[in-house]
């Protein structure tokens, strides 16, 4: 049956003045004026609320949203040794910015990134809940490094971030996702990613393992990521949309998590084009164990369009499984 | 002349006006009674700038909030959107581009002629470029972000005819996204050019935040008069490269680093200076800070601005400039 998901990060904030209590308890704990157990109250609280988002329009498999990053590389690289954390950079070709992560030492991982966050999200859930963590490749990419070769820095992350996936399973997580978005603008490092894989998925268990990229396209390296390890790939089909004539011509025996909804754009996505597009894919993608998803996470768009996109979600997903 | 001095375009707004702002988004004061105090907040820049003896003026742009959402705000065909997180606690909205873009009237015009008509020096017309437009957009009708960009640059256009209709001498086009996508920077170039196809007035764009590695081909076709760069956040790394690809327009080159409440010393920023005129002559040389300063505080902006005008002047005097 035809799955649904969301790719990670979620909206923290909306438009009334009780969807921006975090926005308000993040200044006030800035001016020393609430605790840091306040501030996680007030976080928690909006955890649930993504959570419940998602599951009153059907997703099956939710994420915690993110609520609690601040960008997608400190919030790992701050948990590493060997890793400080510097000033604010461009993330990719969108309007905002991460924090970038300066390579000054040996990388260790330290201590928790997302074991605890996850943790959380799981015993409210009601359901399985889809852990995310940042991928060794884009790590390596987005930091300042020291003179170290890539390969050197995606094996030091890699080991990092693999300890981080064991001890997601360790307490409990059942489907996991790896994120490398910077592979759909270097395709030629595809070998990284793969041996990146290979590290991260080798005391995965009996979880279930996603890559995902986005941000654009991987149709030179489709079948090399669909040969890994992996249990799914997750492909942006938006602004990687070279990735459906990759799919037509080579097909992917991996099940996949078909990013078809834009979650860079307010325009709101028609499910019936959609569906046909996935439904000619059929025969070569093994569409019945698939995802749908929007392209990237929702944290681009307002939370009222974001809301909207995950009944795109719901209702492309429902169109593909009618269309089977 | 040489080694001018000006400022990229927004100041810090006052307590009084910040204040005024939020209880105007209340409902809680008039239109009119805004406006007051974003006439005032205007008097004192332009006064402050008159009083350290800048040469090129900006109205600080005490009357915008975003610099995309202000043309939003007054296009036919666009909306704004719902807030959307930038990084950390900060958060903006977005133009929402729904139907045919297009003017009812003048956009900038009004405020430009109230600020000029305080001082006899040229004060700026300020734009946010066709390219950043389109990029911080959320496109809901054209078929393409090149027919985005185009369509801006067309309504951009005719703002621009009618500054220059006004007296507007020099006009800046803004475009901080420039360097998003480096496989777009063809259509940075054409949708500029066609805001700035056949105007008088002195061309100037700004971009900042930016690798600029690919992008630096790309500063001679930009078709503008001067360019302004940041270079001080960056530790003026970009200068080296500038002595493999001389640049052939002016350059207004920034001595103060926006992001840091600490204010430069006269000192620090003089070093800077004299670093520049190691690579550009000092009639195409112009002096400013690295980007707008509006999210610095008054006392902090001032600080930077006196800083700046007070190092151009002593290395002007020890080089004998006029």
């Amino acid at each position: 049956m035809v799955s649904t998901t969301l790719v990670g990060s979620y909206p923290r904030i909306g438009e009334t003045p009780e969807e921006q209590r975090l926005r308000r308890a993040i200044a006030k704990f800035d001016e020393d004026k609430i605790s840091e157990m306040d501030l996680w109250e007030v976080e928690r609280s909006v955890v649930k609320e993504v959570l419940g988002e998602q599951r009153a329009a059907g997703i099956a498999l939710p994420t915690d949203g993110q609520v609690t990053w601040y960008d997608s590389q400190s919030h790992f690289a701050r948990h590493f040794d060997g890793v400080q954390v510097d000033g604010l950079v461009r993330y990719f070709d969108t309007n905002t910015y991460y924090r970038q992560p300066v390579v000054a030492g040996p990388i260790r991982w330290r201590e928790n990134s997302v074991v605890d966050e996850w943790r959380f999200a799981a015993s409210v859930a009601g359901g399985p809940v889809k852990a995310v963590v940042t991928g060794p490749y884009t790590l390596a990419t987005l930091a300042k490094v020291d003179g170290r070769t890539k390969r050197d820095l995606v094996r030091e992350f890699a080991d990092s971030i693999a300890t981080e996936v064991r001890a997601l399973r360790t307490a409990g997580a059942t489907h996991i996702q790896v994120d490398e978005p910077a592979i759909t603008r270097n395709q030629e490092d595809g070998t990284l990613v793969a041996e990146a894989v290979e590290t991260v998925t080798a005391d995965k268990g009996k979880a279930w393992f996603c890559l995902f990229t986005y941000f654009g396209d991987v149709a030179g390296i489709l079948d090399d990521l669909a040969a890994l390890p992996i249990d799914n790939l997750g492909l942006d089909l938006v602004q990687g949309d070279r990735n459906w004539k990759a799919l037509a011509g080579q097909g992917s025996e991996v099940p996949l998590t078909l990013g078809v909804i834009d979650a860079r754009n307010t325009r709101r996505d028609d499910p019936a084009t959609i569906a046909k597009s996935a439904l000619a894919l059929k025969g070569k993608v093994p569409l019945e164990e698939s995802y749908v998803s929007p392209s990237n996470g929702l944290e681009f768009l307002p939370r009222d369009k974001a809301r909207e996109k995950l009944r795109l979600v719901v209702e492309s997903a429902r169109r593909l499984e009618a269309g089977l | 002349m040489s080694l001018l001095t000006t400022s990229v375009g927004s100041f810090p707004k006052p307590p009084y006006l910040a204040r005024a702002r939020t209880q105007h988004s209340k409902g809680e004061i008039p239109d009119e009674g805004l406006r007051a105090l974003e006439e005032r907040a205007t008097k004192e820049w332009v006064a402050f700038q008159e009083e350290i003896g800048i040469d090129v003026l900006v109205d600080g742009e005490q009357y915008r909030g975003d610099m995309a959402t202000y043309f939003a705000e007054n296009l036919e065909g666009c909306e704004v959107s719902g807030l959307v997180r930038s990084y950390g606690n900060r958060y903006y909205k977005k133009p929402v581009v729904v139907g045919e873009l297009s003017r009812t009237g003048p956009i900038t015009v009004d405020w430009w002629r109230w600020a000029q008509g305080l001082t006899r020096k040229p004060l700026k017309g300020m734009l946010t470029g066709p390219y950043t437009m389109m990029d911080w957009s959320f496109n809901e009708h054209y078929p393409s972000r090149e027919d985005l960009a185009l369509a801006f640059a067309k309504v951009l256009h005719q703002e621009a005819r009618d500054l220059e209709a006004a007296g507007a001498r020099v006009i800046q086009i803004d475009e901080p996204a420039l360097s998003t996508r480096t496989d777009e920077l063809d259509l940075v170039v054409k949708a500029l050019g066609a805001v700035t196809r056949g105007l008088a007035a002195k061309t100037i764009t700004h971009t900042c935040y930016g690798n600029y590695e690919r992008v630096f081909p790309y500063f001679n076709k930009l078709p503008v008069d001067q360019l302004d760069l940041e270079m001080s956040n960056s530790g003026l790394d970009l200068l080296d490269r500038f002595r493999r690809e001389p640049l052939k327009k002016e350059i207004a080159f920034g001595v103060v680093d926006v992001h840091t409440h600490v204010v430069e010393s006269e000192g620090q920023v003089r070093e800077r200076i004299e670093r520049a005129l190691e690579f550009f002559p000092p009639e195409r040389l112009i002096i400013d800070p690295d980007c707008g300063l509006k999210t610095r505080t008054v006392d902090e902006a001032q600080g930077k601005l006196r800083a700046m005008v007070a190092a151009t002047r002593a290395v002007k005097e020890a080089r004998g400039l006029r």
